[in-house]
């Protein structure tokens, strides 16, 4: 099963791209992607920090516009949105 | 009444006189217009533009969201809201976000005004990234969105 993120704000620094894309569990919560997402940092951004720091403190959002919990599962092939703290106006 | 925009800035600039004709009206006696621009100073840098990246589907949900409890958290039936908020690279001095309202009286549309822009700061998914003379840029640090059970 794949989850694609799409990233916004401070992660678009994440990748040249504007998703990422992970194989994931079936029944996979956000927290473990969230896991996923830090362990590619490791690999492919030197484990920046700040990158990561950024990570724990987003929420994430589902492909029908809902701020989803750590403990959402996810069923099928789907995108989500990695939300990092907001600041527009 | 309503109107809500996320506006990429590629294809048209936020217009205060759009905003104007879209709450005018003889039912209310007082209007309101805020808008936001780019500033040429933050946090003692010098910063040249600003990149506004938005999740816009859930931008236009949060516009919605803040509307309705208007009615109910400060009472405020009767009004006009006209939000527009822009995306991608502005200038300095170029206009971010308009928030205008129109209410019956000016108590009522100052309280809603300023209760807009304060709630779009604490839920509208919009992030800068600013832009220095020293061709630096960076993204502000900004304030995490808490998760709430429906």
């Amino acid at each position: 099963m794949k989850v694609k993120i799409e990233l916004f704000g401070a992660s678009r620094d994440f990748s040249s791209h504007d998703s990422l894309e992970f194989d994931i569990d079936n029944n996979s919560t956000v927290k473990d992607i969230k896991s996923k997402i830090i362990d590619y940092l490791d690999n492919h951004c030197g484990g920046n920090e700040k990158f990561k720091k950024i990570v724990n403190s987003s929420v994430f959002c589902s492909d029908k516009n809902n701020i989803i919990s750590d403990n959402y599962k996810i069923t099928k092939n789907q995108k989500i949105a990695i939300i990092p703290p907001i600041g527009g106006g | 009444m309503l109107h809500t925009k996320v506006i990429d800035i590629k294809e048209k600039k936020l217009s205060i006189s759009t905003a104007e004709n879209f709450i005018s009206s003889t039912d209310f006696g007082a209007s309101i217009f805020f808008s936001g621009t780019v500033r040429n100073q933050n946090n003692n840098k010098s910063v040249i533009g600003i990149t506004y990246d938005s999740h816009d589907e859930l931008v236009i949900k949060s516009f919605n969201e803040i509307y309705s409890e208007a009615d109910q958290k400060l009472n405020i039936k009767n009004k006009a809201v006209f939000i527009e908020h822009a995306k991608g690279y502005l200038n300095l001095g170029e206009i971010s976000i308009i928030i205008a309202v129109a209410c019956k009286h000016r108590d009522e549309a100052y309280i809603l005004s300023r209760y807009i822009i304060e709630e779009i700061k604490k839920r509208s998914p919009i992030w800068k990234k600013e832009h220095y003379t020293d061709n630096e840029s960076d993204w502000l640090k900004g304030n995490p969105i808490v998760y709430e059970k429906n």
